[in-house]
């Protein structure tokens, strides 16, 4: 029984040949391949073509190949195993071909889809490596061109404040003003910018403060409702009474998303009313959720677009009617999202459009006992203690020279002394004695956070406690944090205007 | 007297050997990928002179991420090499230089060309910046899907194979 089995079932699929030593064939059963006598055993395939210089070896040997792919005569194709076998005792060359076809389909199918999924998730690394390399590109490229930008804006800015204080006629002060307004657009998109591209490489943290969120919704109240009436539509507030009114959070990050959404809002709102909703969700181990609205009547989005507004550099509208990045949008989704909220927008194209935010902020349990100082660091200015005061100014741009000049020189209270060259700084700061330092951080040989360092570790009485402030346009968090681990107390941002200049000044000259 | 030699072509899955063998042989290309298991085995008759033809018996082998893995019955009698990367892929010449000692070790008379594939799919600047990346200088540069270099590249193997 077995043996009919056998042939039924074996030898159907596995062939003998045997040839002789020029590869000529003396004998097959012709089970896969037909084969006469005489035949060239090449005829077969190529395959054994290369294995001619076996053909009349006299010596035993059995060489296996395994899934080799033959094609007989009528096109069909095979995938075999197969025995070359030589004798040293005379007898001829035996070929015994398996056909395994089925069990090799089998296996090329495996291999298809492992090769395939092997070769796509490296494309993908590659293609991921790729965009990466570009994005990191481009958020330096941004970062460094910000920069640069910022020194000459801080020229237009500071001239402007010192113009406007020289006698001018109505015509030119009007003049003046609209530089001046530019100046502080162009200011305000640098600023953008640069805070996308921060928000993008991780580098912009939230700050936790004690701080009157009460009082910030009012003050945004009075802001927007002057600026609504100029355009004949409403600003409502609506601000939940349970909310507590002191909250630990980064005061500056909320007033800019909220100042963001209600500025989009009003802009491409022509008729009808901006509402800002504030309503409390819920209160959980010291975090009260809040639920925040911002609806308007405006224009609306397109449903199509809706999905992609929160995207960099996306306006929907037309540009020459509505100004602006096209970064507000995805800036506030990424300074939401560093404060572990979410921003969802629902709107209608004509009706109007509504930002729902979702935050949670810290508040202290007992709210009656707080009472937050804050006092304007102009305010300091009433409290000087001498009638003039030293300042250096350490900057290698001229322009920023002069601006600084300029400003101080209006309020009569400073002698100022100014280094371009950082390696001159130390010597100045050992002869002279300053109550403070004005300290630019790119300069031509030693950059400033570095002879802070070195003017806080001169033995020199005063130089272990003189303010120094940076000023500078290099403003992310790991330059902040350098700058404060060096000794300097405060920072001034370029662009500067007088009165930001004055300000920090005064805060810290006693 | 026409002589007869085989060529195998070594390399990682995917690189374009078997497109590489199917342009030369047969001048067509398609970019459906087709995984090869086990061998293929073509011919092409081609002239390496004006009295001297050439029969080239192509072996087309499983691509492996380690050439040691290459069964060794397929190397048996071999009269040539082609050791076959993927320009875009560094998974398939990272590492070029030790599969590259291992075959000139192993087998030290026998004629090897070193090819980067799919060249089509960078720039010929690209190529020349980065050529430090591949470790092994490839001897050519080839494309599969527009057939650039292809010819060239066997048939400088095959003049080789016959001096």
């Amino acid at each position: 029984m077995l043996e009919t089995y056998r042939g039924k079932y074996f030898h159907p699929r596995t062939q003998f040949i045997t040839i002789d030593n020029l590869g000529k064939v003396l004998e097959s059963d012709d089970v896969l391949f037909s084969l006469k006598k005489g035949d060239e055993i090449a005829s077969v395939s190529p395959f054994f073509e290369g294995l001619a210089a076996y053909f009349d070896i006299q010596e035993d040997n059995d060489i296996k190949f395994t899934c080799v792919h033959l094609e007989n005569t009528d096109a069909q194709e095979y995938t075999c195993d197969i025995e070359f076998k030589t004798f040293a005792n005379g007898q001829p060359t035996l070929i015994i071909i398996h056909d395994f076809s089925d069990h090799y389909t089998y296996y090329q199918e495996v291999a298809q889809s492992r090769n395939e999924s092997v070769i796509n998730s490296q494309v993908l690394e590659l293609k991921n490596k790729y965009l990466k390399e570009k994005e990191d590109f481009k958020n330096t490229f941004i970062a460094n061109f910000s920069h640069e930008l910022r020194n000459p804006l801080t020229g237009v800015t500071s001239f402007c404040s010192v113009l406007q204080k020289t006698d001018m006629t109505t015509e030119q002060q009007d003049y003046v003003e609209v530089i001046k307004s530019s100046a502080d657009h162009l200011k305000n998109m640098i600023g953008d910018i640069l805070e996308m591209s921060k928000i993008e490489v991780g580098k912009l943290s939230i700050e936790e403060e004690l701080f009157n969120f009460h009082e910030l919704i009012e003050m945004l109240n009075f802001t927007y409702s002057v600026k609504a009436r100029q355009k004949n539509i409403e600003f409502d507030v609506d601000l939940d009474p349970k909310i507590p009114k002191y909250i630990e959070s980064d005061k500056t990050r909320i007033k800019q998303v909220l100042e963001n959404l209600i500025e989009n809002a009003l802009k491409f709102t022509s008729k009808g009313k901006v509402t800002l909703n504030i309503k409390e969700n819920q209160r959980r181990a010291r975090k009260v959720n809040l639920n925040i609205r911002i609806s308007d009547t405006g224009i609306g989005i397109p449903a199509d677009k809706i999905d992609t507004i929160f995207n960099s550099f996306t306006q929907l509208n037309n540009p020459q009617k509505y100004s602006g990045t096209g970064l507000g949008l995805s800036i506030v989704k990424g300074l939401v999202e560093l404060m572990e909220g979410k921003i969802y927008v629902e709107s209608k194209e004509k009706e109007g459009t509504t930002f729902k935010l979702n935050v949670s902020f810290k508040y202290p349990i007992n709210q009656e006992s707080i009472s937050l100082e804050d006092k304007s660091d102009i305010e300091h200015k009433n409290f000087l203690s001498k009638e003039k005061y030293n300042i250096l100014l350490a900057e290698d741009s001229e322009l920023a020279q002069m601006a600084v000049l300029k400003i101080l020189a209006q309020e009569g209270h400073f002698f100022l002394d100014i280094i371009s060259n950082g390696e001159d700084v130390i010597e100045s700061v050992i002869h002279n004695e300053y109550d403070l330092i004005l300290m630019d951080i790119r300069m031509p040989g030693t950059h400033g956070d570095e002879l802070t360092k070195m003017i806080r570790s001169l033995p020199v009485q005063n130089c272990k406690t003189i303010p120094i402030l940076a000023i500078t346009a290099n403003l992310y968090d790991d330059d902040k944090k350098r700058y404060k681990k060096m000794g300097m107390n405060d920072i001034i941002e370029k662009p500067f205007d007088e009165k930001t200049l004055l300000k920090k000044i005064y805060k810290h000259l006693k | 007297m026409k002589a007869s030699k085989k060529i195998i072509l070594l390399g990682h899955f995917g690189v374009g050997k078997s497109s590489l063998i199917r342009q030369f042989v047969e001048n067509t290309f398609t970019s459906d990928y087709k995984v090869t298991i086990g061998v293929h085995i073509l011919k092409k008759e081609i002239k390496i002179a004006a009295d001297e033809t050439i029969s080239l018996i192509i072996w087309d082998l499983e691509g492996y991420d380690d050439i040691r893995k290459t069964r060794a019955s397929y190397l048996l009698g071999t009269h040539g090499f082609i050791y076959v990367f993927d320009v875009t892929r560094p998974a398939t010449f990272e590492n070029l230089k030790d599969d590259i000692t291992y075959l000139t070790d192993q087998y030290p008379n026998t004629p090897l060309k070193v090819v980067g594939n799919k060249a089509d799919l960078v720039t010929k600047s690209y190529l020349k910046e980065n050529k430090d990346i591949f470790s092994v200088s490839p001897n050519f540069f080839t494309s599969a899907k527009t057939g650039d270099k292809v010819d060239d590249m066997f048939i400088a193997l095959a003049k080789e194979l016959v001096k």
